[in-house]
């Protein structure tokens, strides 16, 4: 690895700690940043890889100097939960409107054999009136 | 004036305690006397804050720095408009704010409806009674704005970042939309308390809803502007704590207003509407108190205080109290239809407000997850903007799809004849562009494809969603273009239908479609405009180029088909500040573009005695000899130098003034909508020697020009309707009927 792709790496994982908003030191604009990006760039520069120079923060600072938590342990709640949410969320959407939908289906019957339902017929008259 | 304001303040709290308790007494004794009384106290609690308003503005403009709020957030040499608009620099101007509008809305229900809603106003004044209590019992007694000291000659003024003309207008913008979900809540807490559950209640706080719904989207694009012309590093949306809080309110309050559709056209979905508005309301509350608390550090949490635990009972009370009420009354909500069919545009709604409320829940996960985390495993982590976009992208996308589904889906239950009629001709034209952005993607999108799959097999989920970034943009244009075409199929079918039917022309037609339906053609102009976001968000996220060099002047970089020449630099001291102002030429595809000024400025602190005489030296030089003036300045970097290595802490204020070359022109059409983005990191005073910051940012401009979309279709939307008021007189009508 070259000593810029290290540095591009370390830079865009680690937090800048300016304590303003979570940036990581590539992205933020305030001093505080420029300061971390030369010490990472000469950590890069020494022969560093991205990956060592992250550990290297990351044994100082704890998990905190990372921009994104690590996709394990209890991190993965954050990680998997909001996609297996939706999923579960709609399965169980799905779920619930087939289950309404058969309840339904005895009181409609006689309806749609008969007059016509006046929901329906409210429908109607709104349709009409939007054409109108 | 700060005696006034006291006063008036505590006379306000009063009255609008007065408010709360009268009106609930009005309803266990049916009293109108007391009624009548309960809404004069709320008129009265607007009266007096906008008294206590102008007794605080009052200490800015005449500089009264033995006010804490005028201390801290204003200086003698602070402009004009930025000292009245200090008022909501800080906590407790913020919250004096957020009490004004309360107050004024509370005043124009009063007025509105005190004559006709007269079964749901008692319970609507006592809940907005209780709210403005609290807030000004945080006024009165927690976050004085009136607070004070012993006078001080100058004050320590306004956060430079927040000089910033969008910076003045986006918190009251953002606060119309926080506070205007109280009415609907309000409203809604009323149906349930009174039993009158039918759709009195959304219809006439509708327009209310479409009001805060609009501000509050409207004060985050605000704000996102002001993160992209101020903050300078290329970007508008940071997924700060503070820009999340104003987002999940938003989200839900989208929620609400189109499930609110279902009950009206079909009488269902009653308790999720009620859920939903209670829930809208609390995360305006949640949104405030984080805000405010900095619980959660933040760029925006400018002053930490103890208003977080009343905050925290507050929630407490309005979530479990607004709840435990809606389960008392759940058997007043039965629905009055049933679903019949997944494929409907019922159900199309449902998966829609799934998706909203899915990502207001994440977002929600996602900003309280540091407290989170320390609590479960006692370990801080930071929640940075790559999770945040990486996990909420497939949500906005299915998102995205279902706005071009759900207005042209059947109600009921679709027709095979129904689905092709409406989406055969988007779904191709969305198809096409998909395989179209595919291609152009290539072979980055096979390398993708196989890295997703190793991912899932080694169970790496970061790796997986790294990996599926390739597709998103594709995926958002394809989607954006099946949208945007059952929209366009929806106007000319419109349009054609009138011509056929009224001979009219083309233009006529498209005008008096819109006006006799301001509510559908206006939300679709809303889903348009909403489009043309996403467009702009996918391009400019995913295309953005951006260097960083450092260039001494006649020194030139190169980017993505730009040139640019660093042509000079002089150094300035204006109102508050000492600026280097950096000059580049910009040649766009080796066409002249523009010439951009570039400023990084400093704003000394004041308070020290020598740097504030050596910047009015400077400032006094100005008009004279250029070398005297410029040498000034450079003495007073020197000077700030020497003071930053005695004090050991800064001793000045830094911010940026980007320069943005905007292209328009249809001689570059692949160029339309990008932005060239220059930002001055470091200038040195004496050589010029600075280093630039540049990006290139595609298509960011629709996110602007989407947002001035949104604007105008919210505002179809709430243009005085005739259908509407007849909907609205014929419900009241039945209210009055079961009433008496």
């Amino acid at each position: 690895m070259t000593a810029s792709g290290a540095y591009e790496e370390a830079a865009s994982a680690i937090l800048c700690d300016c304590g303003c908003h979570p940036q990581s030191v590539k992205d933020c604009a305030c001093a505080r940043a420029g300061e971390m990006r030369q010490e990472i760039a000469a950590e890069a520069k020494s022969g560093k890889t991205g990956d060592a120079i992250v550990a290297g923060y990351v044994a100082r600072y704890g998990q905190k100097i990372l921009v994104t938590p690590p996709a394990a342990g209890f991190n993965l709640v954050a990680w998997v939960g909001p996609p297996l949410g939706l999923l579960a969320a709609a399965l169980a959407l799905a779920l619930l409107i087939r289950r309404w939908r058969r309840s339904s289906r005895p009181a409609a019957e006689p309806t749609a054999a008969g007059s016509p339902d006046p929901a329906d017929l409210a429908r109607l008259q709104s349709d009409l009136e939007e054409l109108r | 004036m700060s005696t006034l304001g006291h006063f008036a303040l505590f006379l306000a709290l009063a009255s609008a305690a007065w408010a709360a308790v009268a009106s609930w007494l009005s309803t266990v004794s049916r009293g109108r006397g007391l009624q009548r009384s309960a809404e004069r106290g709320l008129l009265a609690a607007f009266a007096l804050v906008v008294l206590a308003v102008v007794a605080l503005e009052t200490g800015f403009l005449r500089d009264d720095f033995s006010l804490d709020a005028v201390y801290h957030y204003s200086s003698v040499s602070q402009p004009l408009p930025y000292k009245i608009g200090a008022l909501w620099g800080g906590q407790s101007g913020s919250l004096l704010l957020w009490a004004l509008i309360l107050s004024g809305m509370s005043t124009i229900v009063v007025l509105t409806n005190r004559m006709k809603n007269r079964a749901l106003m008692p319970w609507v004044v006592s809940t907005l009674g209780l709210v403005l209590t609290f807030f000004l019992i945080l006024t009165n007694f927690i976050a004085s704005p009136f607070a004070g000291g012993p006078m001080r000659a100058d004050g320590v003024g306004l956060n430079p970042q927040l000089k910033n003309y969008w910076m003045m207008i986006h918190p009251p913008t953002l606060y119309l939309g926080y506070v205007g979900f109280t009415v609907p809540f309000a409203f809604g807490i009323a149906a349930l308390a009174t039993r009158r559950t039918s759709d009195l209640w959304f219809r006439t706080t509708r327009r209310w809803t479409i009001f805060a719904w609009f501000f509050q989207g409207a004060g985050i694009l605000m704000g996102s502007y002001w993160a992209y012309i101020e903050l300078g590093w290329g970007g508008y949306w940071a997924w700060d704590p503070v820009e999340n809080a104003s987002l999940m309110p938003w989200l839900t309050g989208t929620a609400f207003l189109h499930s609110v559709m279902i009950q009206e056209k079909k009488g269902m979905m009653k308790v999720w509407n009620m859920t939903l508005v209670i829930l809208t309301f609390c995360l305006a509350i949640f949104g405030t108190f984080l805000t405010r608390s900095g619980i959660i550090s933040s760029v925006h949490s400018f002053a930490t205080s103890d208003i977080g635990p009343a905050f925290a009972w507050f929630l407490a009370v309005v979530f479990f109290g607004s709840f435990a009420l809606l389960i008392l009354r759940l058997d007043d909500l039965k629905s009055e239809a049933r679903m019949e069919s997944v494929l409907s545009r019922e159900a199309s709604f449902l998966f829609n407000n799934m998706m909203l409320v899915g990502i207001a829940a994440t977002v929600l996960l996602l900003t309280t997850f540091p407290l989170i985390s320390e609590a479960a495993t006692g370990r801080k982590v930071t929640m940075g903007p790559p999770i945040f976009n990486l996990v909420n992208i497939p949500w906005a996308l299915v998102l995205l799809f279902l706005i071009g589904v759900g207005p042209l889906i059947a109600w009921r239950k679709a027709t095979a004849e129904n689905l092709r009629r409406n989406f055969t001709g988007p779904a191709l034209t969305g198809a096409w562009t998909l395989a179209l952005m595919l291609l152009l993607e290539g072979r980055a999108a096979a390398h993708a494809a196989a890295d997703v799959a190793r991912g899932l097999v080694r169970l790496n989920f970061a790796a997986v969603f790294d990996a599926l970034k390739t597709f998103y943009p594709p995926l958002c244009f394809g989607i954006a273009a099946f949208v945007l075409a059952t929209v366009a199929v929806e106007f000319w079918r419109g349009v054609r239908a009138r011509r056929h039917q009224y001979g009219e022309g083309a233009a006529l037609a498209f005008a008096r479609l819109v006006w006799r339906n301001k509510r559908r053609w206006g939300g679709y102009t809303v889903h348009v405009g909403f489009v043309i976001v996403c467009i702009g968000v996918a391009a400019s996220s995913a295309y953005r180029k951006e260097t960083v060099q450092v260039l001494a002047p006649k020194d030139v970089l190169k980017i993505d088909g730009y040139a640019m020449t660093y042509d000079g630099f002089r150094l300035e001291a204006l109102d508050d500040y000492v600026a280097a102002i950096t000059e580049v030429s910009v040649w766009q595809d080796g066409r002249f573009a523009a010439r951009l000024a570039a400023e990084q400025r400093f704003h000394p602190n004041m308070l020290f005695p020598e740097l504030r005489a050596a910047f009015l030296e400077a400032k006094r030089l100005r008009d004279g000899d250029p070398e005297r003036y410029t040498a000034a300045i450079r003495d007073l970097f020197g000077l700030i130098e020497r003071l930053e290595s005695r004090e050991g802490r800064e001793v000045k204020t830094p911010s940026t003034e980007v320069a943005i070359h905007k292209s328009f022109s249809l001689r570059a059409p692949q160029r339309f909508g990008e932005d060239f983005y220059v930002t001055p990191l470091g200038v040195d005073p004496m050589t010029g020697r600075a280093n630039f910051r540049v990006f290139v940012n595609p298509l960011v401009n629709f996110l602007w020009f989407g947002g001035l979309v949104l604007v105008l279709g919210a505002g179809v939307c709430v243009l005085p309707d005739a259908r509407e008021r007849k909907r609205l007189a014929a419900a009241m009508d039945v209210e009055d009927r079961a009433a008496a």
